[in-house]
């Protein structure tokens, strides 16, 4: 009774060229029985998302406290908040709980206004931020995720390159898993756009 | 245990809550200790009703908002001393969208809005039928058959007696209790 | 005399009244005017900026014009500072909601919530009362397009056009003149402007003087608030013939 490992689920962010990438499947378990295959876990905070993976009650209650967080910023400051400054938000929420965390493992992806350069930091549950200059993974396959992407990820790849990339990366790795998969979401931010596609895989 | 225990609780005019909670923990019992899976559904109930009283009774809570509401509180009381232990369903018809709804929550808060579902040992027998039979545009008649298909599963292979099931069903003109 | 009533904000006065809640008032009587109308396809705020100084930083963001939250606007006229501490009450309050219930504060709720504040400083002792007066925009799936307005003792109303602050009075009769029951957002725009332009003390309106905001509705049927650039305000007042450029031209 893992509890990051009661409800399955993978998540991935890759850099590529000028543009980054962040994919998530859709499953949503109770160990091996599934309960929907409708559950993403990629969130937008303005022009940053953020993917959840881990136990499912606090990957709604995070999301939901770091909306109000992100929506005060907003109001406050008057315009969005950027990638690295919200990486500094998700940690120090994150180590408020260093006794009691909160079972979940975010990965951050975003551009970043100002300077336009792509951006993508992952953590573990306490708030320990693991900045990449690649792809940062999380889930129940991150084993998996790891491997595919240190075997298909290289520098430089352009949006609909990094597309390709990213969904072969995710779908592999899930189909070697069996607490992730049904179906997935993937989100490719460049500088002035967002492009979300669905993804359909095998429902098994 | 009763064996005619309604384990379903009215919200308001057009949203009903479903509970079930580890076998004992029911009833008049736990009532004297406290926080059993009863109080907590009476809590919820009390709140959405206040809701509604608040504003002169124009304004209900919305299906959605009733589930994310029953979800915080859930949360709250799961990192709490001592933890509600229950499993939700909450169906209801959303009368602005002109659409029904249903809401999964387990005793984690952990929530989804689903097609259908189960909870215990119902999830095992009867998911799979309902995978099956289940289309994105059955009508209640459909419906109705489905579930009837299901409680037969139940009734055949269940190493227990379960008593008979109670049947409510939502509609747009509100909540109606069904001869099964 | 008048000292033995109005030293305690919670006395009635022998003829019934709150003198500090009266007093609140008056502060705010000689504040800018802001004025909101109702369109049936949206809502107007416009507010009157008394510039005090040349020197002072013209910052970009509004100072009488604030987001409450995604589907929520306000006007303020009184005392700056407190309206802050009342703005961001009443951001927090909108998040806190939207938290537990996944979904937007309906405004009259949100209204009602910040009402319950002000109404307890005229009568819980030994604090002043909030010299704020709102007017506030809003839209929810229940009751679409709403205006409201609240003052420092905690009253609050709907209306379809209404203002606050200096010559309050003669903008409230203007705006009887001049309301039409179903205009659009541009016709109530230009009610506003106009009505602006007159009872404000300066002759020629400049888009440093005013501020405007409007709530309404996207092609795509999305709620969205926007506060008018500077060259929008500009824009509107060349199209009224009220600009600064224009009667220079005369």
């Amino acid at each position: 009774m893992d509890p990051f490992s009661i409800n399955g689920g993978a998540c991935v962010a890759m850099v590529g060229k000028n543009c980054v990438a962040i994919a998530c499947d859709l499953r949503l378990g109770k160990q091996t029985l599934t309960i929907s295959n409708n559950y993403p876990k990629i969130f937008s905070y303005g022009d940053t998302y953020l993917g959840l993976t881990g136990l499912a009650t606090d990957i709604e209650t995070v999301s939901t406290d770091l909306r109000t967080k992100v929506n005060m910023y907003r109001l406050r400051e008057e315009r969005d908040i950027e990638p690295e400054t919200f990486t500094n938000l998700v940690s120090s929420y994150l180590y408020q709980r260093r006794f009691g965390p909160f079972y979940v493992s975010p990965v951050v992806a975003g551009i970043n206004n100002r300077t336009g350069e792509p951006f993508i930091a992952a953590f573990d549950c306490l708030g320990c931020t693991d900045y990449s200059k690649d792809f940062v993974v999380s889930g129940t396959s991150s084993n998996q995720l790891f491997g595919t992407c240190e075997s298909l990820w290289e520098p430089g790849l352009e949006p609909e390159d990094l597309f390709e990339t990213i969904s072969q990366v995710l779908l592999n790795s899930m189909d070697r898993d069996a607490l992730a998969g049904w179906g997935a979401h993937v989100y490719i931010i460049t500088k002035d756009q967002v492009i979300k596609r669905l993804l359909k895989t095998r429902q098994d | 245990m009763k064996a005619e225990d309604d384990k379903t609780r009215i919200l308001n005019d057009h949203c009903l809550m479903a509970y079930s909670g580890e076998a004992g923990d029911t009833g008049m019992l736990t009532r004297s200790f406290g926080r059993g899976k009863v109080q907590f559904a009476e809590f919820i109930q009390a709140n959405v009703q206040l809701y509604g009283m608040r504003s002169n009774c124009t304004q209900a809570l919305s299906p959605s908002s009733v589930s994310s509401f029953v979800r915080t509180e859930l949360a709250k009381s799961l990192r709490s001393r001592k933890p509600y232990n229950l499993n939700l369903l909450i169906g209801g018809y959303d009368t602005v969208n002109d659409k029904p709804e249903l809401y999964w929550l387990d005793f984690l808060a952990a929530k989804d809005k689903l097609p259908y579902a189960a909870h215990g040992y119902a999830q095992y027998y009867c998911l799979s039928i309902l995978d099956k039979h289940h289309h994105p545009n059955i009508d209640l008649e459909q419906g109705l058959k489905i579930l009837r298909m299901c409680i037969e599963e139940l009734d055949r292979r269940m190493p227990m007696n379960f008593k008979g099931v109670n049947v409510k069903v939502i509609t747009k003109t509100g909540i109606q209790d069904l001869e099964y | 005399m008048s000292r033995r009533y109005d030293s305690r904000t919670t006395i009635f006065s022998p003829e019934g009244r709150l003198y500090q809640v009266e007093y609140a008032l008056e502060a705010i009587s000689h504040a800018g005017t802001a004025l909101g109308i109702l369109a049936k396809d949206g809502i107007v705020l416009a507010a009157e900026r008394k510039v005090t100084s040349k020197l002072l930083e013209q910052d970009s963001s509004a100072e009488k014009l604030y987001i409450l939250n995604d589907n929520m606007i306000c006007a303020v006229a009184g005392m700056t500072a407190d309206a802050n501490i009342l703005i961001n009450f009443a951001r927090q309050s909108a998040q806190g909601y939207l938290a537990t219930y996944n979904e937007d504060i309906p405004c009259e709720m949100l209204v009602k919530r910040l009402c319950d504040l002000k109404q307890g400083y005229t009568q819980h002792g030994g604090l002043r009362p909030f010299g704020v007066s709102f007017i506030y925009a809003g839209y929810d799936s229940q009751r679409e397009f709403q205006l409201y307005q609240s003052n420092p003792s905690g009253n609050y109303g709907g209306w379809k056009a209404t203002s606050v602050g200096a010559n309050n009075a003669s903008a409230q009769s203007l705006l009887k003149q001049d309301y039409k029951e179903n205009c659009d957002l541009t016709e109530a725009c230009s009610i506003a402007v106009k009505i602006l332009s007159k009872t404000m003390d300066s002759t020629t309106l400049s888009s440093e003087k005013i501020e405007f905001a409007t709530l309404g509705r996207t092609p795509a049927g999305k709620i969205y608030h926007h506060l008018w650039t500077a060259p929008e305000i500009t824009d509107l007042l060349r199209k009224h013939g009220l600009a600064k450029e224009k009667t220079e031209e005369k």
